[in-house]
Parts: structure tokens; C-alpha cells; sequence
């Protein structure tokens, strides 16, 4: 290596460790600063999702079953739920529409479930006949309670014709 | 820079006649002392970025007003808005003024970006105030979604339902992100009072930082606009 | 008042500022303030005729049959008709904002340049391939009315196309002049007014499609 080169080499050797010493101190500011972000986002995130909410319970009794004839379709607007009795039996869904949450209606005359919103349409099992809704109408969780009632868990969903409820 | 009766900065004033002529001054920094005919030109802004900031102003003074009557709870909201149709003097006229030029800021932030880009006013150095204009495009809008959940009848019920609602079709984070939105799985109080707080402090305020810096930047670049930035001059 | 020497487009004078006609700027603060006061005079009118529209109370229990959004969220409205939401709604406004956030950062949006200048052949067959695919993408998902301005603006590049070169001063050499960035603005605010239109004045309960008249 000839001289000037190494002069170089030195001097570039010292004004990296300079820099460095320099980087290390930024570098320990700048981690510092995302750590405290970071944490800030995660007590964000935890303050703004409310541990209780007032909200009405999953578990609704929908009434008694000789309410619902054999081959039909009932909107309990109260729980936002379909209860219908077909030939298999029993069985709930949710009537809030599975494409932006708007509640469908009974169209009796047309024998389907309908979406005012956006014009989505579900056969009566829940199933997508047109329109943007990406998904069949949610089954729920229903049993016949200890009083004889129907009763449905809103917030225990099932697999489409998965569970009938026999008398 | 025309001779000005104050005293040159940093010297002491001595009577107010001075101090007006500083202010009169300063205040001539925030604007170009002289403006070339053809910047002003109907033509070239049809002043709509000026039109936007009145119906912005509109929506400050309406707004702090409708706050001395609303109460961000349920049903109380949708209560106060009958008691400022049918109770409050000039309650009704106050809520049009308020909705309406909401309208005209909405259109207006369109129409002046449009007419921004057609005069292909962000090229350099303007880009910055391009990008803080897209912001106040932004913010414009969001303002209106919120501020349609508070009158809590059924549009703005269902309204805010279907539009959080598209938050929770993105993949893995939207629930999550609509639940923090919303303070609940539904359009509820705690939703309310959240969209209440975004509409009367955090996005105004947010507006109102963002146009500061919208003119700020005008004025930094050179004034409006002219085709040819060539010829473009600092008084 | 001082400008900044080294900022490039300052240097560049090529004349003295008085060539032009120049006013104070306290005329410029009038002629706004005038323009600001004739809008607010429409405004507090429309205000004084027009009630703010203000249905039932809210009810979780019943959709309305009809929950039409302001018209400035009517073309989402119409968009979310024909996409998945995660498309209509999420993804296609951050393409919108992203492009207009880049606009000012491209070198062909600053030179400006006619597209039709250099390789026009290529260019046209591009343009072929893009409308090709955005007819199939649109006409898959029934979209029909946001097609119309898809083909509106590919005739008009066509025609934009045909008429390079030309000298004259008519409209077809106006449009002949016009770069990307144009083309594709023109297109977006054209589906925007699209779409605003049909969401507010075409469509009725159920989102199905009626008519205004
Ligand atoms: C700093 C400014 C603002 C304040 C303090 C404010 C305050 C309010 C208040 C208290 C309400 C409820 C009363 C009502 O519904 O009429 C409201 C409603 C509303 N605001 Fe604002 N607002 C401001 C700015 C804006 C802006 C910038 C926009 C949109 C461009 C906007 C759009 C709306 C809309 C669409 C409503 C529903 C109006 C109605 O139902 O009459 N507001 N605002
Ligand atoms: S919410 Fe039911 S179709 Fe959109």
C-alpha cells in the first residue's frame, strides 16, 4: 500500500469511529423515540377498546314454538333474528346482512329475504340468490329452553343447516 | 418594498400609529405585496381555494353555535335537533346553514382541486401544498361523515352503520379497526361521542393547521400559479 | 422582502417585473372577499328555503327502505353495489389518494409532454390492452355505467391520437396537446360525476335502478 493511500485509510478509520460514536447516540434517540411509540400505539389501542359495553345480552328467548307454523319465516325485529320453521325444523338466523350490516326483511310474497340497502337477496336458508353479499345469512345457536321457550345465542354462530331443532 | 411608516424590525416602536404600520406590514408578508394582474384572473382560480375557505368559516362560526344546543347523547341528539327546528329562534336556520354550505365545502375542495390540476398549478415548488391539499380533501370528508352520525336519525343511523361497516371487510385488522372506531360492535354512544369529538375538535383543529400551512405555502412559492414559472417573480 | 437566491426558479427572471400590470394586494383580498360574500348571500338564501333533512329517530330495529348517503358518497354507494366491499371501499379510495398524492411527482406531470409525441404505435397498442382489460374487469361485475366514461375517454385519446401534429388552433389540436396525467384525471372525475349521478338520481329503494322522471 503506498503512503498517501494509508493516510487515507487512517483517516477515513477515525472519522468513522467519530462518525459511529455520533450514529450510536442517534441511533440510541431514534430507538428510544419508536420504543416509546410503539408503546403509546399499544395503550392507544387498549384505551380506546372499551372492556365493558352496554350492550343487550346474546341470549334472547324468541317465544314459544307453536308461534311458528310449519314453512315459515319470522323477523323478530327486537333481536334481529330469523326464526324458521321448516320442514327439518327449527332453526335461527341473523337477519343483519352479511354484506354491510343493514337488517333484511321477510318478503312473503316473494318467498325471500331481502337487503333494503344495497338490493341483496337470501333464499329463506339463508343462502345468496343476487346482489353484493359476499356470504349466506348467519346461522345461529338455538335449543328449546328449561321454560319451553325457543331460545337463540346471538353471538354463537353456526354452520349454515348444520343444527335443526326438533321438538 | 414600498416605504413603510414603521420602524424597521427589531427597532422599538414608539407610538401606535407605528405599531398599526408594522402590523399593516407583517400582515402584507402573509400575502405578495403586489399581485400580477393575471394571477388575479377570474380565469385562473375562479377562487375556488377562497370560496372553500368561506364555507369553512361558515362552518366554524354555524358549528360553535349548534354546540350550545347539542348534546352528543342518545336520544338527546336527535331531541335537539327537533328543539332547534321547532323551539330555537333561528335554530333551523342556523342547522341549514350548517348542512348546506357543508355541501359547498364538499363540491368547492373538489372543484378547486380539479382546477388546481388543470392549470397544472402543483408543479414545482408547489408540491408540498399539492399533498397538504389532498389532506384537506381528506379531512373535508371525513368532517361530513361525522358530522352526519349527529343529528342520530335514521339516516345517519344507518348511514355510519354501512360506512364502518366497510372498515371491517379489510383483511385480519378490519373487526379490530371498527371496534376502536366505533368504542362498540354497533353504531352506539359510545360511536356518538366519538364522532361528536372528531367533528368539533380534532378535525377542525386539523383543518385549520392544514390551511395555515396551505397559505403559508402559497405565499412562499410565489403567489398563484401563472403558466410559464419562468417568468414567475417575488415582487 | 427577500427571496430565497438559490431557489432555481427565482434566478431565472427573464424580465423586469414591471412589464406586467400589477395590482396591490389588498385588491386581491377585496375581490375574494367579495367573491366569499356573494356565496354566503346563495347559502344563507338557500338556508332560509331549504330545511337540513331530518328522518325518525334512529332506529336499530329497522332499516329504512331507502338509505341513501349525500350525494358525495353515492358514487362509493354506487361502487359498493358492484364490488366487494374490501375493493369498493377500501381499496380503490387508497389508489385514488395515492395518485393524487403522486401527481406532482412525476417527471412526464412536469414536462407535460403530448402523449402522442413518441412512440405512438406502442402507446396506442397499450392503450388497446388497458381498455381491453378494464371492459372485461367492468363487464364482469355488471358494471356498466362505469364503463361509459372508460370508453368516452379512449375515444377521445383516439381522436387525440389521429390529430398529432396537427398545427391549427382547434379543439382536435388542443386535445392532441395533452399529456397522461390529463387523460387520466379526466377519467377519474368523469367516473366521479358518473357514478355521483346514477347513485343519486337512479337509484331507488333496494338500490334498484329507476327513473328520475
Ligand atoms: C369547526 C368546525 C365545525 C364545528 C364546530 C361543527 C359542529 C357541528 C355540530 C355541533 C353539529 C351537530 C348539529 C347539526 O347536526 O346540525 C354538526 C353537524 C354537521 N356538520 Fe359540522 N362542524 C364543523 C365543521 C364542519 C365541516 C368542515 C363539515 C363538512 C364539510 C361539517 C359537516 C357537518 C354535517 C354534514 C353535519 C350534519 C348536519 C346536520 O345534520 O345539520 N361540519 N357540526
Ligand atoms: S348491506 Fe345488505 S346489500 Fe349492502
Amino acid at each position: 500500500m503506498s503512503e498517501p493511500e494509508k493516510k487515507n485509510l487512517a483517516a477515513s478509520n477515525d472519522e468513522a469511529s467519530f462518525l459511529s460514536r455520533r450514529q450510536f447516540f442517534v441511533k440510541l434517540g431514534a430507538g428510544s423515540l419508536a420504543i416509546t411509540g410503539a408503546g403509546a400505539t399499544v395503550f392507544a389501542v387498549q384505551y380506546l377498546s372499551p372492556n365493558v359495553l352496554y350492550e343487550p345480552s346474546p341470549i334472547v328467548g324468541v317465544g314459544r314454538p307453536e308461534h311458528f307454523p310449519i314453512d315459515s319465516v319470522t323477523l323478530d325485529p327486537r333481536a334481529a333474528i330469523f326464526v324458521v320453521h321448516a320442514q327439518k325444523g327449527f332453526y335461527a338466523m341473523s337477519s343483519v346482512c352479511t354484506h354491510l350490516g343493514c337488517l333484511t326483511v321477510w318478503r312473503q310474497d316473494e318467498g325471500i329475504i331481502a337487503c333494503p340497502c344495497h338490493g341483496s337477496t337470501f333464499r329463506p336458508d339463508g343462502k345468496v340468490i343476487g346482489g353484493p353479499a359476499p356470504r349466506p345469512l348467519q346461522w345461529l345457536k338455538m335449543w328449546i329452553g328449561n321454560d319451553g321457550n325457543l331460545m337463540v345465542d346471538r353471538s354463537a354462530n353456526i354452520a349454515s343447516e348444520s343444527e335443526y331443532v326438533q321438538l | 418594498m414600498q416605504k413603510s411608516l414603521a420602524a424597521p424590525t427589531g427597532t422599538a416602536i414608539r407610538n401606535p400609529i407605528q405599531a398599526l404600520a408594522r402590523w399593516r406590514d407583517e400582515f402584507k408578508e402573509i400575502f405578495s405585496a403586489r399581485v400580477r394582474e393575471r394571477q388575479l384572473g377570474f380565469r385562473y382560480t375562479w377562487y375556488l381555494g377562497a370560496l372553500t375557505l368561506g364555507t369553512f368559516s361558515i362552518q366554524l362560526i354555524t358549528g360553535l353555535l349548534l354546540m350550545l344546543y347539542y348534546h352528543p347523547s342518545i336520544p338527546q341528539g336527535y331531541a335537539d335537533m327537533k328543539d332547534l327546528h321547532f323551539v330555537v329562534s333561528s335554530g333551523v336556520f342556523l342547522r341549514n346553514l350548517h348542512r348546506w354550505s357543508a355541501h359547498a365545502m364538499v363540491f368547492l375542495v373538489f372543484a378547486h382541486m380539479a382546477k388546481v390540476f388543470y392549470r397544472g398549478a402543483y408543479r414545482p415548488p408547489r408540491e408540498l401544498n399539492w399533498v397538504v391539499g389532498v389532506c384537506l380533501l381528506l379531512l373535508t370528508l371525513l368532517a361530513s361523515y361525522t358530522g352526519y352520525l349527529l343529528p342520530w336519525d335514521q339516516l345517519s343511523y344507518w348511514g355510519t352503520t354501512v360506512g364502518s361497516s366497510i372498515i371491517s371487510s379489510t383483511p385480519f385488522i378490519g373487526e379490530k379497526l371498527r371496534f376502536i372506531l366505533l368504542g362498540g360492535h354497533t353504531v352506539n354512544a359510545n360511536a356518538l361521542l366519538r364522532f361528536y369529538v372528531l367533528h368539533v375538535v380534532i378535525l377542525p383543529l386539523a383543518v385549520i393547521l392544514l390551511v395555515a400551512i396551505h397559505l403559508w405555502r402559497l405565499h412562499k412559492d410565489g403567489g398563484m400559479y401563472v403558466e410559464h414559472e419562468k417568468n414567475v417573480e417575488k415582487r | 422582502m427577500t427571496s430565497d437566491p438559490k431557489a432555481p426558479h427565482e434566478i431565472a427572471l427573464p424580465q423586469p417585473i414591471e412589464e406586467e400590470k400589477s395590482i396591490p394586494y389588498w385588491e386581491m383580498l377585496f375581490r375574494e372577499t367579495i367573491a366569499i360574500e356573494l356565496l354566503a348571500s346563495v347559502l344563507v338564501w338557500i338556508a332560509l328555503w331549504w330545511n337540513a333533512p331530518l328522518e325518525l329517530l334512529a332506529d336499530p330495529q329497522q332499516t329504512p327502505k331507502l338509505a341513501k348517503a349525500p350525494w358525495y358518497f353515492t358514487g362509493l354507494q354506487e361502487l359498493l353495489h358492484y364490488f366487494p366491499p374490501f375493493v369498493a371501499g377500501i381499496i380503490l379510495p387508497t389508489l385514488i389518494v395515492v395518485a393524487l398524492v403522486v401527481v406532482p411527482f412525476f417527471n412526464v406531470n412536469i414536462k407535460d409532454e403530448n402523449l402522442w409525441v413518441h412512440h405512438k404505435s406502442q402507446r396506442l397498442a397499450i392503450l388497446g390492452i388497458v381498455l381491453a382489460a378494464l371492459t372485461v374487469l367492468l363487464i364482469r361485475f355488471d358494471a356498466w355505467d362505469a364503463l361509459l366514461p372508460v370508453w368516452l375517454i379512449a375515444i377521445f385519446m383516439g381522436i387525440a391520437a389521429a390529430n398529432e401534429g396537427r398545427r391549427d388552433r382547434g379543439f382536435r389540436r388542443w386535445l392532441s396537446s395533452k399529456p397522461l396525467s390529463f387523460w387520466i384525471m379526466t377519467w377519474f372525475l368523469m367516473e366521479a360525476v358518473v357514478l355521483t349521478s346514477v347513485g343519486t338520481f337512479f337509484r331507488g329503494p333496494g338500490w334498484s335502478w329507476i327513473w328520475p322522471w
